[in-house]
Parts: C-alpha cells; sequence; structure tokens
C-alpha cells in the first residue's frame, strides 16, 4: 500500500454517502465480499457521474474492478470508514452492479459431549 | 453820557456774543451726545445680534453639527449639515468651528480602531482555543467512526461530525477575520479536496454539484490548501442560503490561462447593485475590517474572504451575474499557489468527483464493461495495478463516459491536434500509394520474378 502522509483528512467521511450510514440492506457485514456483476453502466445526464452514482461509488466500482475485495479491504482501500462502505455497496448492489456474498462461517467445532458418545460408543463395542 | 451807552452797548454786545457762542457749543455738543448715543445703540443691537448669532452657531455645532460628524465617522454616506448662517463660511469663525468637527473625527476614529482591534484581539484569543478543541473533537469523533460501524451508531457519528464541522467553520471564519492565522497546516493537497472539503462544511452540501475538468493531479502548495477551502465554503455557502432548497449550485473547477478557477453559479435572488458593490468591495480586502462595520448579527463571510485574498494573493471576484439568475462567483488561484501531486501515488479522496478529462497519453479504449475479466484487453491494467506487495491498487478512473458515446464527451480537439492527425493520414496514405506506385514501374521495367518474391514474402510473414 502506498502511505499517506499522515494528516488530517480534508474530505470528511459523510460526503461520501451524503450522510447516511444506515444502508439499505441489512446483511451487509464487515467481511462480506464484494464483486461486480458485468453490468454496463449506463450514461448519465451530460456532464453527470453514470447512473447518478456518488463519486465513492464510482471509486468503490474502480476499485473491484481488479478483482474481488471484503468490505473492510475496500474501505482500507478508499480510506473511508466500514459504515460508509456498506451504504454504498448496498446502493451498487440495489443496482445490480455489484454482487454480495456473506462471509462463509467459521466450521462448527465439534461437540465435546457428541465425540465423548462416540468413543462410549467404541468402547462398548470393543468390550463386547 | 455817551460813554455809559457805548460801555453798555459794548458790554451787551459781547454779552449777546458769547451767549450765542455759548449757545452754540451747547448745542453742538448736545447734538454730538444724541449722535454717540445713536452709535451705542447701534453697536449694542449688533453685538447683541453678533452674540446671540454666535451661540446659535454653538448650540447648533453641539445639537446638530457635532453628532453628525461622529456618525459620518462609521457611515460615510451620511451629511454632516453647515452652519445656521451660511456667511460664517469661510470666517474665522466658520474656519474655527470646522476645525472643532475635523479634531473631533480624527479623535472618534483613533478611539474607534483601537476599540475594535481590542475586541478583534479578544475575540481571536476566544476563538483559537474554541478552534484547538473542535480540532480535537474531530479527531476523536474520527477515530470512532473507524472503530465503529453499527449503523445507527455510525448515523450519528456523522452527524456529529458535520455539525462539529459547521462549528469549526463558523470558529475558524470568525478567527480569520479578527486578523489570525488560518489555524491549520495542511500538506500540499488535490484542488478538488480544497473545494469538496470546503463544501463538506455546509449545511446543505447535498445541494452542491462540483464538476472537475483539472489536469489529475493539479494541487494547491501547503499554505493556499485551508485558505482555498474557507474562501470556497463561504462563496458555497452565501450561495446556498440566497438561493432556494430545491435548486443545485454548481461548482466548476477549470484551468485558466493564469491557474485555475473554482466558478461557483447559484440559481436564486441574485443581488442589487449596492450589495454587489458591497460585496465587491470587501472580498477584494482593500479596507481595513471593523467588527462593528459588520452588522449585527455580524456577517463575517465576505469580510473573512478579504482577508484572505489579500494576505495569500488569491482572486475573488462577486460582480457578475450567473446564468442561471443568481450570482457567479469566481475563485481565482494563480499559478505561483498551485504544484502537482502524482495522482497514483496520492490519488484525491474517494468523495472527490472524478476530473472529466481523461489522462492523454496511455489507455486508449475503456474496456466495453464493468468487471468483464477481460485479460488479453488490458492486461496492464490488473497486473501493473498491483502494488509490489501484491494489493490490489485502486486506479485513477479514465472513463466517466461509456463507450458508444466515449466521442461525444471526449473534449473537443485542439486545432493542431486535428491538424496533426490529418496530415499523417494524407502523408501515410501519399507514402502508401508512392510504395504501390515504385514496384508497379519496377515490374513495368521487366523484373517481374523479385517482385512475386517480394509479395510472397509479404504474405507468408502475414501468415506467419
Amino acid at each position: 500500500m502506498t502511505g499517506r502522509p499522515a494528516g488530517r483528512p480534508l474530505v470528511p467521511a459523510y460526503l461520501s454517502t451524503g450522510g447516511v450510514a444506515r444502508p439499505s440492506r441489512p446483511h451487509m457485514e464487515r467481511l462480506t465480499v464484494l464483486a461486480l456483476t458485468g453490468e454496463p453502466l449506463r450514461q448519465g445526464p451530460p456532464q453527470g457521474s453514470p447512473e447518478g452514482l456518488p463519486a465513492a461509488g464510482l471509486a468503490l466500482l474502480e476499485a473491484l474492478e481488479g478483482g474481488s475485495l471484503a468490505v473492510v479491504e475496500a474501505a482500507a482501500l478508499l480510506r473511508l470508514p466500514v459504515s460508509a462502505v456498506r451504504v454504498l455497496a448496498a446502493d451498487l448492489e440495489d443496482r445490480r452492479l455489484v454482487l454480495a456474498r456473506p462471509p462463509i462461517p467459521p466450521a462448527g467445532r465439534f461437540d465435546p459431549d457428541l465425540l465423548k458418545r462416540v468413543a462410549d460408543g467404541l468402547r462398548a463395542l470393543k468390550h463386547d | 453820557m455817551i460813554e455809559l451807552p457805548d460801555l453798555v452797548a459794548g458790554g451787551l454786545a459781547v454779552g449777546t456774543l458769547s451767549a450765542l457762542a455759548l449757545g452754540g457749543g451747547l448745542l453742538r455738543a448736545r447734538r454730538q451726545r444724541a449722535r454717540a448715543h445713536a452709535e451705542i445703540a447701534a453697536l449694542r443691537t449688533r453685538l447683541d445680534g453678533t452674540v446671540r448669532a454666535f451661540t446659535a452657531e454653538v448650540e447648533h455645532l453641539a445639537a446638530q453639527r457635532v453628532p453628525a460628524a461622529a456618525r459620518q465617522v462609521a457611515h460615510r454616506h451620511l451629511d454632516v449639515p453647515g452652519p445656521l448662517q451660511p456667511l460664517t463660511v469661510g470666517t474665522p469663525l466658520g474656519i474655527a468651528l470646522e476645525n472643532v468637527l475635523l479634531a473631533l473625527q480624527s479623535e472618534v476614529l483613533s478611539q474607534r480602531t483601537r476599540v475594535d482591534a481590542a475586541a478583534q484581539a479578544g475575540m481571536r484569543g476566544a476563538t483559537r482555543e474554541i478552534q484547538a478543541a473542535l480540532y480535537r473533537l474531530q479527531d476523536a469523533l474520527r477515530v470512532l467512526q473507524q472503530r465503529y460501524d453499527d449503523p445507527e451508531l455510525a448515523q450519528t457519528l456523522f452527524r456529529l461530525d458535520h455539525e462539529n464541522e459547521q462549528s469549526l467553520r463558523r470558529a475558524q471564519v470568525t478567527a480569520v477575520v479578527c486578523g489570525a492565522w488560518v489555524g491549520l497546516a495542511r500538506e500540499e493537497s488535490h484542488v478538488v479536496d480544497a473545494v469538496t472539503g470546503g463544501q463538506a462544511r455546509l449545511a446543505g452540501y447535498q445541494r452542491v454539484r462540483v464538476h472537475n475538468h483539472l489536469e489529475p493531479g493539479t494541487a494547491l502548495v501547503s499554505h493556499a490548501v485551508e485558505p482555498v477551502a474557507i474562501i470556497v465554503a463561504e462563496l458555497l455557502d452565501n450561495a446556498l442560503r440566497h438561493s432556494s432548497p430545491d435548486t443545485d449550485v454548481v461548482v466548476g473547477l477549470e484551468h485558466v490561462h493564469h491557474g485555475v478557477c473554482v466558478t461557483i453559479d447559484d440559481a436564486g435572488l441574485g443581488m442589487t447593485h449596492d450589495e454587489r458593490e458591497r460585496a465587491q468591495r470587501l472580498v477584494a480586502g482593500d479596507e481595513p475590517i471593523l467588527l462593528t462595520a459588520l452588522g449585527d448579527p455580524p456577517r463575517m463571510g465576505l469580510a473573512a474572504i478579504g482577508r484572505l485574498t489579500r494576505q495569500f494573493d488569491l482572486g475573488v471576484d462577486v460582480s457578475s451575474a450567473s446564468p442561471y439568475g443568481g450570482v457567479r462567483a469566481v475563485l481565482r488561484v494563480d499559478s505561483h499557489l498551485l504544484s502537482k501531486v502524482d495522482p497514483e501515488e496520492r490519488p484525491p479522496a474517494a468523495s472527490t468527483p472524478r476530473t472529466t478529462r481523461r489522462p492523454a497519453p496511455e489507455r486508449t479504449a475503456p474496456s466495453p464493461t464493468y468487471g468483464t475479466e477481460n485479460p488479453v484487453a488490458e492486461p496492464a491494467g490488473h497486473h501493473g495495478s498491483r502494488d509490489a506487495d501484491g494489493l490490489p491498487q485502486r486506479r485513477r478512473r479514465s472513463r466517466v463516459a461509456v463507450p458508444e458515446d466515449s466521442a461525444a464527451v471526449r473534449p473537443a480537439r485542439r486545432p493542431e491536434e486535428a491538424a496533426a492527425a490529418l496530415g499523417a493520414l494524407q502523408s501515410g496514405t501519399a507514402a502508401a500509394r508512392s510504395g504501390a506506385d515504385e514496384p508497379a514501374t519496377g515490374q513495368v521495367a521487366g523484373d517481374g520474378t523479385d517482385q512475386t518474391d517480394q509479395t510472397d514474402h509479404a504474405e507468408g510473414g502475414a501468415a506467419r
């Protein structure tokens, strides 16, 4: 990563979403993986951004051009808080420009009780 | 006998003569006295008149002219009434009275400046503390924003951050009007960052549309960043305040001959002639600023702009009308305040609008769609954009337009470029024609086999 010299950022985070921090879809998590759907962008009004996307939304699309990213990764790349990226990603998902895949849950731990019962059963079989 | 009557007659004659003489003298004296009396009476009435006139003049001075002269120090357009007797003008009395007024005015002016300077110093001290405290609050809020991403909490943090930005702007502007430093040292930053940063400090910033037509990497030298952000914020604030809430305020960033212009157009009511003149005078920053002259509540914005334009050699013009009907404000940043920042190494903030200019040399046609992973079309795009650490890197945007009408959005070619392209085409076709002609004449000369060999080779090369 190229480092930016530490300094007070000029542009506050709320500007990226227009002050909105509640995503339109509740399921976006920190580890949700975002990928482009491959839908083409429709051109907006002249001089405007395509589809009237906010600038930060375009920046997120650009970041995803290099491949899929988790929400936290995209936040780090764009130097935005995770909450803002969630709003942007949910908006892009609503426009069918981005696919969001929920994080893979960690594998369930073995239940020690079950293991104990299996072991007991095996021992009982052996003794028989 | 005769002597006696003679004597008597002589004596009588002398007596009569002297009596006559005496009588005459008496008469004359009485007449003189009467004349003197009359003269004295006339003089006395004149004197009375003069004293009365003088008293009236001084009373007029105290009651009318002195207050008016004192008021005139603050409000130049007020008139000071003249003396009661127009004839006194030019007389020693008149000149003495005028001198009273002049001495009074100069003393009032110096007192006014002194009091105002003291008030400014007090305000400066207070706002500096407030500003520092608000910066600390801003830091704390941003740390919280990074740490917590619960939507409800984030919403609150965003709102608090915005409120804080607005308070910060007020404190900063007040400090600047009172002659303080802008209060924050920044590093070299993109012009669009400074403009968007200024935009973020306002209530109603969502109504601002920024169109960025600058070369990527156009930046401000470090000491100009904060002043430009403040000026843009104040101009935008005026624009937002004086236009209806359902209209947009349009900001354009463009290169001009001597630097960069930030144009701010609103679709509001516009200003009257007097307002415009006053605003232009304030933003020019030529006159010293007095807090008492800013009105109640004090209108600090334009005064702060005036201070900054003077200090940092920036140019602001508010004298023209906007094509949208409101006011057009133009901030000019001359080239000595501009620098370059590598947009790949230090990209502008994610929420700033992309430039409509395309980076000219590399990167010709954009790939037709987003996300069609097409390594043949742009191999350099994916691999080249990865850092040494192998992390993907955000690339600068080259395509605000989609391909089908990219030609329409592409900035118009300069005449020289068009001429060069046409010239190249022409010379190319001419060269091809002459190349085709030469072997043809060679064939006519009789060396046919060689020619066919050549074409065979050419075809083979193409096939291989």
